[in-house]
């Protein structure tokens, strides 16, 4: 289970005429998250929805506010006093708090994470691009292959195996990327627009392949879109995020059995209320923002 | 037995590769086209006496001088000795340079703590290291490896450092995610990452090792490629003079192709179909 509590992220940021500025991404956000569930974060670009992923995932850690995954801490907030934030500094003054361990591979919590531009390593191959994280999750070297092979041949690059990323399309790319992220066998995964860089076509093929590989394993997953469709059709529960400052402005259960169809009546209406929801915010921006 | 056999037949064919390629990417038709004319009017300008011969000898000339250089003057251990001191030179550099690079692109406590150091000292002209090494070396091999090493250490040293510093931040988070250790990082990320960077940084380290490779031997040396330029000199024996320039240009394009080669060998996934 995922619980965040109050998470708030706050930015300085230096204007064009250099003064100092700051910008709230998130506000007081509080969401929790149950096991096995699809989540989106559903929001149009720079609500913060992405921010608050990152948060959960401990890419960033927050401002206020505090993520529980499972009862233990992803990240601590940075000390507010200046007294504290000296000790601090004096604990971290070699590596951050953001960072891992010197020479031990270890992750912290048991989450993969899919980012929208892929970020799988151009270097390696397809093959080695699984097995190296295998390996960092501490799999023995004579099962490394194995796995790798069976999660390839899941999501069908089981022909592609020796190739290079910039041999396969965009499509593939994320492809590899599933594989690599459910091939550690995670209990959650983090999404950060994945399907944003591909076709419509390749989108509802890969929706779909999500969807099969999701009830085959049971994990949870947090979808972070600016997609519509792609969030209803997905989720069991649609977290609506509004901008500036970025806070939870909505929440939607989507209590329809599996498999959905994309034109069903019942996702229309809800589509339908989430738009008119948005389009509310764009005319009456001013009393939402603060 | 066919292991090695194996090995040897692949070292030949990649060897091969490699000098197709190197010849290929020089003496293309189109070049050639240039080239020729060019050779042609050097040969024939102070043929003609339209220049005067002593001072521009033409190619004919030159070569006879080469061969004589390399036959009865054994040029080529004023060659290899020259090589040797330049390769020892970018050896220590490349081995120092490189390793502190990539560490101080990835920590930002040990960076502060060094750039600064090193930006002070790069801006003199490595020339004007001449002087004091003299002094403090002695003229020999000691002091003429730490100038090269010099000549091509902050290049180097700072394009690395750049290149690891520019590290996308997707791929560490997408490593850091699967829980990588920092060291795991260093080697399977900002390494590759930075591999094409690296590879630059050590062609500008040749080029700049050469320079210091001819001033050193110039100012302090008893053999070597740049004493006999030096001496040819003295003598005003310029076709000497111009079989070493060109032996020296002939040996940075060489250095330059093998780092090429270098380069295509180890970033495969750069080249994409093959």
């Amino acid at each position: 289970m995922i619980e965040a509590h109050n998470v708030t992220k706050f930015f300085s940021v230096v204007n064009e005429d250099r003064t100092a500025d700051g910008a709230t991404a998130l506000l007081s956000v509080s969401l929790t998250i149950e096991d096995g569930t699809i989540v989106s974060l559903l929001g149009p670009s720079g609500c913060g929805k992405s921010t608050f992923l990152e948060i959960l995932g401990g890419l960033q850690e927050p401002t206020e506010g505090c993520v529980y995954i499972d009862g233990k801490t992803v990240l601590e907030p940075l000390p507010a006093t200046r007294r504290e934030m000296i000790r601090y500094r004096r604990r971290h003054w070699f590596l951050s708090p953001l960072a891992n361990s010197l020479f031990r591979n270890r992750p912290k919590h048991d989450i993969a994470m899919i980012f929208q531009d892929y970020a799988v390593f151009p270097w390696m191959t397809v093959l080695q691009n699984v097995t190296f994280a295998l390996k960092l999750r501490g799999v023995k070297r004579g099962e490394r292959k194995r796995i790798a092979r069976e999660y390839l041949r899941k999501v069908g690059l089981a022909d592609s195996l020796r190739k290079y990323p910039s041999q396969l399309s965009g499509g593939m790319r994320q492809r590899l990327a599933l594989a690599r992220a459910l091939s550690v066998q995670p209990r959650i995964i983090l999404m950060d627009e994945p399907f944003a860089a591909v076709d419509a076509l390749t989108r509802e093929r890969l929706q779909d392949d999500l969807l099969r590989l999701w009830d085959e394993t049971g994990i949870t997953i947090v979808l972070v879109t600016h997609d519509t469709d792609e969030a209803l059709y997905l989720s069991d529960e649609v977290v609506i995020f509004s901008p500036s400052p970025g806070v939870v402005r909505n929440r939607f259960s989507v209590d329809l059995a599996r498999p959905r169809r994309r034109t069903d009546p019942e996702l229309l209406v809800l589509k339908e209320r989430i738009t008119s929801l948005f389009r509310y915010d764009i005319i009456h921006e001013s009393e939402y923002s603060i | 037995m066919t292991n090695t056999r194996g090995t040897i037949r692949v070292v030949l064919r990649e060897l091969g590769y490699f000098f197709k390629g190197a010849a290929l990417n020089i003496f293309s038709w189109e070049f050639l086209t240039v080239l020729i004319p060019l050779v042609a009017l050097w040969e024939l300008l102070p043929q003609l006496g339209v220049v005067p011969r002593t001072l521009i000898p033409p190619p004919s000339d030159v070569i006879v001088t080469a061969w004589d250089l390399f036959v009865h003057q054994g040029f080529i251990h004023d060659i290899i000795n020259s090589m040797g001191k330049f390769f020892l030179g970018l050896g220590i550099a490349i081995v120092t340079a490189i390793p502190l690079g990539i560490l101080m692109g990835w920590n930002i406590a040990i960076r502060k703590r060094t750039l600064s150091l090193f930006q002070l000292l790069a801006p003199i002209p490595p020339p004007a290291w001449v002087p004091i090494t003299i002094i403090l070396f002695g003229i020999g091999l000691p002091m003429q490896t730490f100038l090269i090493f010099i000549g091509a250490f902050y290049p180097i040293l700072f394009n690395t450092y750049q290149a690891v510093k520019d590290t996308d931040s997707r791929y560490l988070a997408s490593a850091r995610m699967f829980g990588a250790s920092e060291f795991t990082l260093i080697v399977r990320v900002y390494f590759w990452h930075a591999l094409g960077a690296l590879i630059m940084s050590v062609k500008t380290g040749v080029a700049m090792g050469l320079v210091m490779l001819v001033i050193a031997e110039m100012y302090g040396g008893r053999t070597g490629i740049g004493f006999v330029l030096n001496e040819a000199k003295d003598y005003f024996q310029i076709p000497k003079m111009m079989v070493c320039m060109i032996t020296l240009g002939g040996i940075g394009w060489f250095l330059i192709e093998v780092l090429k080669f270098i380069e295509l060998k180890l970033a495969v996934w750069k080249g994409g179909a093959r």
